[in-house]
């Protein structure tokens, strides 16, 4: 791994240029602009070895620990070029979610043990959040673990676990107590491996029909009591300190960005911008994304300026959410007769892949706590209404 | 609750908006409005002369014509903080788009007497440039060695019977003048309309209407931009205005529903209402999140990014302020539909301004064919 020099200390477009440059020339070419949001380790090994190796393959951890040590201003930057060059997404748990959490809860050990193996690609990792009965509401997952001894033993099931088929580890909420009126008191964070006897992973086809996500099952599961991040019983707040400033890329314009080019791409080929009611409707969805993009920054030099955000911030992934639907519904619109079909569709010298995105865009809705609970949190936390 | 958010190093823009809520102290705009209204009048000259006062009528004339200099940052903070507080006299028109048809006009004693009146609130000076349709005003300039002659109809001229002086612009053989024609002049004919807040729009016609050649006060009013120039920087004020109108009907119905009880617990605590109530919050940071980004475009790459940028933030404001103020009504329940209530007053405020230089679904289209022209 190559000695890290200090970024935060370029221009923003210095770092810009150099990092574009290299990700450019990097990043191969048929990788680029997969139709999958998701794809599994193997389909990106090779990106994903090609950060490692330069040392870039995790923006904001420490420069002690292997990260580049960004910013939040040139982290926004990594995250703007890697979705301008059509980089495909890496099962990037680990680095996101893992990695901050040991960071600055783990112990010694646990992180001299678990951070190399993120950063070179040799453990995979899961989050272990969502339940059947514990969905946006997290805080009544019921999956138990219970001391034995040296060990914990872990019984129940997750589900909506992202990639957990590729992945060896997966981060683990479970129920070590329970507290009559307050559910998240009693929870607790495992690091638990996915090779552990009595754990079955099994994938769930999306809409897409593919596997992005699983069940995944623990009978008996023995956990060495040495995999417990934090304390027994207080792992909620460690689970919600972790999410920090990533939320605003949820809120990134650059889906809704492909789809309106694919729009336009469809629209041009088939005369539609001879009409105008499309024009119309088309001038919308056009001056919503627009106006995202100066959302996007309003948030954004919030969290230059002050290195936090606040709750607020989930207007960008509400907005951004529906706008990706609405564009994908208005491409399967002007498809007319030709929506039904699966395929792509032809458009002037290349294809338009209305259907892929039309289904995509119903998950960002309802994945990082849907619509309807960011409504409630908003309703809460910015503006104050009561219960 | 969201406003515009810039960097204000020197506290100018905290200074202006403590200005214009200690303005609200002394002038309530819902009670202005609510008296002008009543006596039907277009313009209330002691609130136009306070604002003079203030400072605010010539905040972007050049300091030579004796305005303040400041910038389009500046007037959006003003404008901003006026829609809060209801001020509802038509500085967008009156002082941003007729001084910036003064600013750009060429020197002469004329356009000295009207920045000076205008800043002072001495003269009204009124713009006359569209027709009742938003289209350019039918006005004819023929030009001779006495002067010009103006013959045609104009329309949407605000503040027409308090005005001292009409900017006109007419259409001689080589293009659009700019002229100035003092109220009551002979073959000058107003015809005022109410508008929904309380205010007016008048018809001008002009038979003969004859004015002397040193009140002609620009030519090829097209070819310059200057006409374009000032429909810009008063399509930002309005976006301000919108926005500011917008942010605080926000903040007044927010208010309400917390005290208002129903089924024993305040209406707000229901998530039905909760999210309304937060989609017109995002309305109102949208608008200030573009209203900032057209700012930034203007100083940084003016040209088509700016005009791009200031058509998407009046389309926004304008689209949020509206549907921000009808959900306010909405929530206000049977006393949202009353006069009383001053939520209303935001409500018709809100739709003067939208369709005031482009309502959203025109501006739309102007962002689109503008942005699509190769």
């Amino acid at each position: 791994m190559a000695k890290q020099q200090d970024w935060n200390s370029l221009s923003d477009a210095e770092f810009r240029q150099i990092f574009r440059t290299w990700v450019d020339e990097n990043c191969p070419m048929h990788l680029r602009n997969m139709r999958k949001q998701r794809p599994v380790f193997d389909e990106v090994a090779e990106w994903y070895h090609a950060l490692a190796e330069k040392g870039w393959l995790s923006p904001v951890w420490p420069q002690e620990y292997g990260g580049m040590g960004l910013n939040a201003a040139k982290h926004i930057i990594y995250v703007e070029e890697w979705a301008r060059l059509g980089c495909p997404r890496i099962p990037d748990h680990g680095i996101g979610l893992v990695g901050p959490l040991l960071i600055e809860f783990g112990t010694e050990a646990q992180k001299a043990h678990y951070l190399p193996r993120i950063l070179s690609g040799q453990d995979v990792w899961c989050q272990g959040y969502s339940e059947p009965g514990a969905g946006s509401d997290l805080a009544s997952l019921r999956t138990a673990a219970v001391r034995d001894g040296d060990s914990f033993i872990v019984n129940g099931q997750k589900i909506w676990t992202t990639l957990a088929h590729c992945a060896k580890w997966i981060l683990l909420l479970t129920r070590t107590s329970r507290d009559e009126k307050v559910k998240q008191k009693g929870i607790t964070v495992l690091l638990v491996d996915l090779t552990s006897p009595g754990v079955t992973v099994r994938p769930i086809e999306n809409l897409r029909q593919e596997a992005d996500f699983c069940e995944v099952f623990f009978e008996n599961v023995r956990v060495p009591a040495e995999n417990l991040v934090g304390e027994v019983d207080k792992g909620w707040n460690l689970a919600k300190a972790v999410l920090g400033h990533e939320r605003i890329f949820l809120g990134a314009p650059s889906r809704p960005e492909v789809a309106l080019s694919r729009l336009e791409q469809l629209a041009e080929a088939r005369g539609a911008f001879q009409d105008p009611a499309f024009v119309a409707r088309y001038a919308r969805l056009r001056l919503d994304l627009y106006d995202l993009g100066s959302a996007f920054e309003r948030f954004a030099r919030q969290l230059r300026d002050n290195g936090t955000l606040g709750a607020d911030v989930s207007v960008l992934k509400i907005f951004c959410s529906e706008l990706y639907q609405k564009i994908t519904e208005e491409t399967l619109d002007i498809a007319g007769e030709e929506a039904r079909f699966l395929d792509d569709l032809p458009a002037g010298n290349g294809h338009v892949d209305a259907m892929n995105l039309y289904l995509d865009s119903r998950a960002l809705a309802i994945f990082g706590g849907s619509n309807e609970i960011q409504r409630t949190i908003l309703a809460k936390a910015v503006l104050g209404l009561p219960s | 609750m969201p406003e515009i958010i810039l960097e204000d190093p020197d506290g100018t823009f905290a200074m202006l908006r403590d200005s214009v809520a200690a303005f609200a102290q002394r002038f309530d705009g819902a009670r202005a409005l609510r008296a002008r209204r009543g006596a039907g009048k277009d313009l209330d000259r002691d609130i136009w002369s306070a604002m003079a006062e203030a400072g605010w009528l010539g905040l972007m004339l050049p300091e030579d014509l004796g305005g303040t200099g400041l910038g389009m940052s500046e007037q959006a903070i003003l404008s901003e903080a006026l829609g809060r507080a209801l001020i509802t006299e038509p500085l967008a028109q009156l002082s941003v788009f007729s001084g910036a048809l003064l600013a750009g006009a060429e020197p002469g004693e004329e356009r000295s007497r009207l920045a000076e009146g205008l800043i002072s609130g001495s003269l009204v000076v009124s713009p006359v440039w569209q027709n009742t349709d938003g289209g350019p005003a039918a006005v004819a300039a023929t030009v001779d060695a006495g002067g010009v002659t103006l013959s045609g109809t104009a329309g949407l001229v605000v503040a027409a019977a308090s005005a001292d002086v009409f900017l006109v612009a007419a259409r001689a053989n080589d293009g659009l003048l700019l002229v100035s024609v003092p109220a009551g002049s002979a073959g000058l004919t107003v015809s005022e309309r109410p508008t929904v807040d309380g205010a007016t729009l008048a018809e001008l016609r002009f038979d003969s209407c004859h004015v002397a050649a040193d009140q002609v006060l620009a030519r090829g009013l097209l070819g310059s931009g200057l006409l374009d120039d000032a429909i810009q920087a008063t399509q930002l004020t309005l976006a301000a205005e919108l926005a500011g109108a917008g942010s605080k009907a926000l903040e007044a119905t927010v208010d309400y529903t917390k005290e208002r009880v129903q089924f024993g617990k305040p209406i707000a605590s229901f998530q039905a209402i909760q999210h309304r109530l937060v989609d017109m919050w995002s309305a109102a940071e949208f608008s200030c999140a573009a209203i900032v980004n057209a700012l930034e475009r203007l100083a940084d790459e003016p040209g088509k990014p700016a005009a791009l940028a200031v058509l998407a933030a009046k389309a926004r404001a304008g689209d949020a302020a509206i549907d921000i103020t009808r959900k306010a009504i909405h929530l206000y329940g049977a006393m949202g539909f009353t006069d009383e209530c001053d939520i209303g007053l935001y409500m018709k405020r809100a739709v003067n301004l939208n369709a005031t230089l482009g309502n959203p679904a025109q501006l739309r289209l102007q962002f689109v064919a503008l942005e699509r022209a190769a």
